[in-house]
């Protein structure tokens, strides 16, 4: 009898530690070797967007498990799932009429796509004005006392030179009905990678994901309200989130390999600190 | 099935962050609890962890650290230090030595060897904190390994780091090859990891101990400020380019008005193109 729950814990801890460069191949490792923990695993790590084209519009959008039934994915401009072989379908509904839930070949009820449809078109011009390019897709679920949704955003960029980026954010939110305000709880990843290879550089890779959790309660009149306090939450948290990982990637990481090797001569950087000491102490007298 | 496990799990081993083995060996321990065997097996996997990235380990009852690589290695799970004069047999799973014994080098170039621990010995006080570093006869006693590795672990503010360097000289072709690369991992509320790899090949022009720790110190240097520029270039180059910290108007989104927005247009300025 194996304890699934911490088989679960021990995965997120191997996948925190890891080269997280290569998530989506320890994700599937770890899957192949307790097959149990699938499901939880999938719908708990994030992993790198993929684009695809939707057929009925001509206008690219990002998978992931909220959107998916099966081989299929819904695109957000069209509505509508696309099957791999070409073909496509309302998808969603169940025997029983049900469809609600994200995956699973879900789909908003009417009120909800209705926010969808807009929720999207506005993360397409904050994509523009943020991203200068890039892909954007919002995918909305009912739930019994509000909905729920996902915003993705993707920019691959190819600077001149042989420096390379790719970023990924994947912001989950739900929000529930209160009288006159809504409660919303936001959870973002950005996945960031990074890396540049010269002669004299040799290779260097600088990539991983951050995770950050808040929650507010704002103002609603109509399902426009909505539409603003997500992106207000989400502009927040992404600048919050860029901020962070500036700091971690070019300030953190950068001080650690100061920490194991010292660029100037330590004995001079020791004399430097003990006159500055004495010095300090001199004007304290 | 119990191959393909086997192997999925060595990979695990090999992808250890500095100084987490045994985070590594507890996640795998649970989550191949049903098949306890598999543990047993890792032993090539934490052996080849071990001597790739130059453990360094402390002798029982001494304070100074040796290394662990497969140009030390005596066999049999035994490696030795030219410093102390000593051997000593080493566990790969839980990283500890023991049975020190002495040992006496027995090589053509043990004078270089000695005055190359010498030389080097400065050079790594200067520059390295806190590091070990090894001179070792290799390749039949035709070529000697140098090794320095430096940790840094700090698991309670959730980072850790490794810097390694190796270069072979080699006599014949008056040459100094080698690698050095630089793992920093950081993860707290997530996971990110700086990985480097930087070939050296240099020629040497004196076969002496002082040129030899002479032409790493430049070549150390030289790679040091260039991963400082590294930093600069992917900051400035490709993050720069992913996402803007705000849009061109320098104001944060009016999302009441958002409904209102068209692309290129109504947005204070913002172009669809830059």
């Amino acid at each position: 009898m194996a304890d699934t729950d911490a088989q679960f814990d021990s995965a997120l801890d191997l996948l925190r530690r890891l080269d997280p460069k290569h998530t989506t191949t320890h994700l599937n490792s770890l899957i192949d070797l307790v097959p149990a923990i699938t499901e939880d695993l999938l719908s708990s790590v994030d992993q790198p967007l993929t684009i695809s084209r939707c057929r009925k519009t001509g206008r690219d959008y990002l998978l992931c498990d909220y959107n998916r039934d099966g081989d299929s994915y819904r695109s957000p401009w069209s509505g509508e799932f696309e099957t791999p072989s070409g073909g496509s379908g309302p998808g969603g509904v169940d025997e029983q009429g049900n469809n609600d839930g994200a995956g699973e070949g879900a789909v908003p009820s009417e009120r909800v796509r209705k926010m969808e449809i807009r929720a999207n078109e506005a993360f397409d011009v904050y994509r523009e004005l943020y991203y200068e390019g890039g892909v954007s897709s919002v995918y909305f679920w009912n739930l019994d006392d509000g909905f729920a949704g996902v915003v993705l955003l993707k920019k691959v960029a190819t600077p001149a030179g042989k420096s390379q980026g790719t970023w990924d954010s994947i912001h989950v939110f739900e929000a529930v009905d209160r009288a006159r305000t809504a409660h919303y709880k936001l959870t973002s990843t950005v996945i960031l990678s990074l890396a540049t290879s010269s002669d004299s550089l040799g290779a260097m890779d600088l990539s991983g994901n951050m995770t950050r959790q808040i929650e507010s309660d704002l103002p609603v009149e109509d399902d426009t309200s909505h539409i603003a306090n997500i992106g207000k939450l989400v502009e927040d948290m992404e600048l919050k989130m860029r901020n962070l990982l500036q700091e971690v990637y070019f300030g953190k990481a950068k001080d650690v390999v100061g920490d194991l090797r010292s660029l100037g001569s330590l004995s001079e950087k020791n004399s430097e600190t003990e006159s500055h000491r004495e010095m300090i102490n001199s004007m304290k007298r | 099935m119990a191959s393909a496990q086997l192997t999925t799990v060595s990979a695990f081993v090999e992808g250890a962050p500095p100084g987490e083995l045994a985070d590594v060996i507890n996640d795998i321990k649970t989550l191949t609890i049903e098949s306890p065997d598999i543990l047993s097996q890792l032993g090539p996997a934490f052996e080849k962890y071990n001597e790739e990235q130059f453990t360094a380990v402390k002798l029982p009852g001494g304070s100074q650290y040796v290394l662990v690589s497969s140009h030390n290695s005596l066999g049999d799970g035994r490696y030795y230090d030219v410093e102390s004069s000593s051997s000593f047999a080493f566990d790969h799973s839980t990283q500890k030595a023991s049975a020190v014994q002495s040992h006496v080098l027995e090589s053509s170039q043990s004078d270089l060897v000695k005055s190359l621990l010498k030389n080097l010995g400065t050079h790594v006080k200067e520059h390295y904190p806190s590091a070990s570093f090894g001179v070792f006869p290799t390749d039949g006693d035709s070529k000697i390994a140098i090794i320095i590795v430096a940790n840094k672990y700090s698991p309670n503010n959730f980072w850790n780091g490794r810097w390694r360097s190796l270069y072979i000289f080699d006599p014949s072709a008056s040459s100094l090859t080698g690698s050095i690369k630089v793992d920093v991992h950081y993860y707290e509320d997530g996971n990110v990891r700086l990985l480097t790899d930087k070939p050296v090949s240099t020629s040497v022009p004196s076969a002496s101990a002082s040129t030899i720790a002479r032409e790493i110190a430049v070549a150390e240097k030289k790679y040091q400020e260039e991963i400082n520029k590294g930093f600069t270039n992917l900051s400035e180059g490709a993050f720069k380019g992913l996402r803007r910290q705000l849009p061109i108007t320098r104001q944060k989104i009016e999302w009441d008005k958002i409904a209102g927005y068209r692309l290129g247009q109504d947005i204070g300025g913002g172009s669809s193109k830059r």
